[in-house]
């Protein structure tokens, strides 16, 4: 099964038709976003955004493991995400749908293939051990625009981790607990995130940040991963109905305008988690009771 | 204790049900949602033809899914399937489904015993199956007690004092005061387990079963508020917010 009810043709023809008008259904414009909120737990790397109503979980963990025996200098990255029917009751747990498969690829390659994460810099001793990070994606409200979301969210939660220190001394690897010494935070060499649009009306129509019911009568979509400096990364057109080529021109500078206000957002969630961490850090060590 | 523990209902939008679970002193945030009754596709033949099949999910927070979470999912679904009425129209044949994420927590490493978490899980999967109104035939609470080696028994024990104890104990008790459920784990004798009933007796309803004199002592003090108390709060609570317009308007 693993598919959403479908919408009605009155539903479809209802949204087709205030589109054509330039209305959406939540009076978005059509390159708007749905409010973004980016907050943060307990632990390093574990973020939760929500993007209007799509709501999700990303925790980073990260593994002492042996490398590769091709690739001695690289620490494995893996982004693990799994549709439950916590998301969404179409999804039936534990089977992949078409829907899974498509979103983690798409991440997979904005994230992963792009460099985001210098994997390199996950070494600790060639060929012996490297440390091994792992984003688990945990969607418990799905409405539209899970790419975007997750996207988001797992660069988020790499920039907010702090892995634990390791030392090698005399051949052999010691790892400080994050009580021991400072955590050092993963090595981000650029920061992509994707934008996708929806097309209507054989691309005529162009809208950005889809929720579900959106998405459904939708045409195609077109999926564009970039940085803040402007460099595509990513530029897929899976499916759907053909789209003019010009459409991927004009909105690669909307999504390179959209991946700065996000990674604003992004800057100023973690900045002010950041202040919140260390007062509390220092109020922590100031305390009376504590040994000296 | 480190204080109560916190939860709520239905915090999400798409699931039938949903709760969120926290516990204070293990710190294990559990995310639990519940779809029922469901149809449960390409499964027909294991379908029970009068009743309805519970299904579980346990969802771990930083690794995939092992041995270890199976083994939890089928204590889960041996106790809430006995609960469930699935029986009552519109359930025959039909699924419910209880999916539980660990969003947060210092986790449980793999291979290590998922008895600590256990409590926590039952209480989200019950919450959440209270959010979304499946009928079900009494309510319950679980705790979790470690035996250390000098026969101490300490309650809610974190992951290390859990390693550390020579017996770890879950039981769940029903609203009446049956037991419900025990699962235990190291070495121990009868009077080791009746100590540690007579424990979590008092933890999850606050009563001490009568003694010989027939009086039946109240103990809240020394274990902070019971259990039941908190779970039927949250549930009053929920239910004071969701209907304010019609309680406002009496």
């Amino acid at each position: 099964m693993n598919k959403e009810a479908p919408l009605s043709i009155a539903e479809r023809d209802f949204i087709l038709n205030a589109l054509r008008e330039g209305v959406r259904l939540d009076g978005r414009q059509p390159d708007e976003l749905r409010p973004l909120n980016v907050s943060f737990g307990d632990e390093y790397g574990h973020v939760k955004v929500q993007l209007g109503k799509t709501s999700l979980i990303v925790r980073i963990s990260s593994e002492v493991t042996k490398p590769r025996d091709d690739r001695p200098f690289d620490g494995p990255f893996t982004i693990a995400m799994e549709l439950t029917s916590m998301g969404s009751p179409a999804w039936s747990d534990g089977r992949q749908g078409d829907l899974e498969q498509y979103v983690t690829h798409v991440l997979d390659r904005v994230i992963r293939h792009s460099n985001a994460l210098d994997t390199e810099s996950l070494c600790i001793l060639k060929g012996v051990s490297c440390w091994s990070i792992r984003a688990d994606v945990h969607v418990i409200d799905y409405d539209g625009n899970l790419i975007d979301a997750a996207c988001i969210a797992i660069m988020t939660g790499l920039q907010h981790f702090r892995r634990p220190d390791a030392v090698v001394k005399d051949g052999q690897v010691v790892v400080y607990g994050l009580d021991e010494r400072e955590p050092v935070p993963l090595n981000i060499t650029h920061k992509p995130l994707s934008i996708t649009f929806q097309t209507f009306d054989e691309g005529k129509l162009v809208i950005l940040d889809a929720n579900r019911k959106e998405e459904q009568a939708s045409e195609g979509d077109v999926v564009i991963g970039i940085n803040n400096a402007g460099d595509v990364c990513f530029l897929s057109k899976f499916s759907g109905a053909p789209v003019d080529a010009i459409v991927f021109v004009s909105k690669s500078s909307v999504a390179l305008e959209k991946v700065k206000e996000i990674n604003g957002i992004i800057d100023k969630a973690l900045q002010s988690d950041l202040a919140k961490r260390t007062e509390k850090g220092l109020a922590e060590e100031s305390k009376a009771e504590n040994d000296r | 204790m480190v204080g109560p523990a916190t939860a709520s209902l239905s915090p999400l939008t798409r699931s039938d049900g949903s709760s969120s679970y926290k516990c204070p002193a293990t710190g294990f945030n559990i995310l639990g949602s519940v779809n029922a009754p469901v149809e449960l596709p390409a499964r027909r033949d294991a379908l029970k033809p009068e009743e309805a099949t519970v299904e579980v999910l346990v969802k771990p927070g930083t690794y995939p899914a092992g041995v270890g979470e199976r083994y939890v999912e089928g204590i889960l679904k041996g106790m809430l399937g006995k609960l469930v009425l699935g029986r009552e129209k519109g359930y025959p044949r039909r699924g419910v489904v209880i999916t539980l994420a660990v969003v947060g927590s210092e986790d449980v490493g793999r291979g290590d015993s998922y008895l600590t978490m256990l409590p926590a899980l039952l209480h989200a999967s019950h919450l959440a199956l209270l959010s979304a109104a499946v009928p079900l035939s009494m309510t319950f609470t679980a705790t979790v007690l470690a035996v250390t080696s000098s026969g101490d028994i300490i309650r809610d024990p974190s992951v290390k004092d859990a390693t550390a104890a020579t017996s770890l104990h879950v039981l769940a008790i029903s609203s009446k005061g049956h037991l419900l459920l025990n699962e235990s784990q190291g070495a121990f004798d009868f009077d080791t387990w009746e100590r540690v009933h007579q424990r979590a007796l008092t933890i999850c309803r606050g009563v001490q079963p009568s003694g010989s004199d027939g009086n039946i002592a109240m103990v809240e003090d020394m274990e902070g508020r019971p259990l039941e108390g908190f779970i039927r709060e949250t549930v009053e609570d929920k239910v004071y917010h969701d209907y304010a317009w019609k309680i406002d308007a009496a």
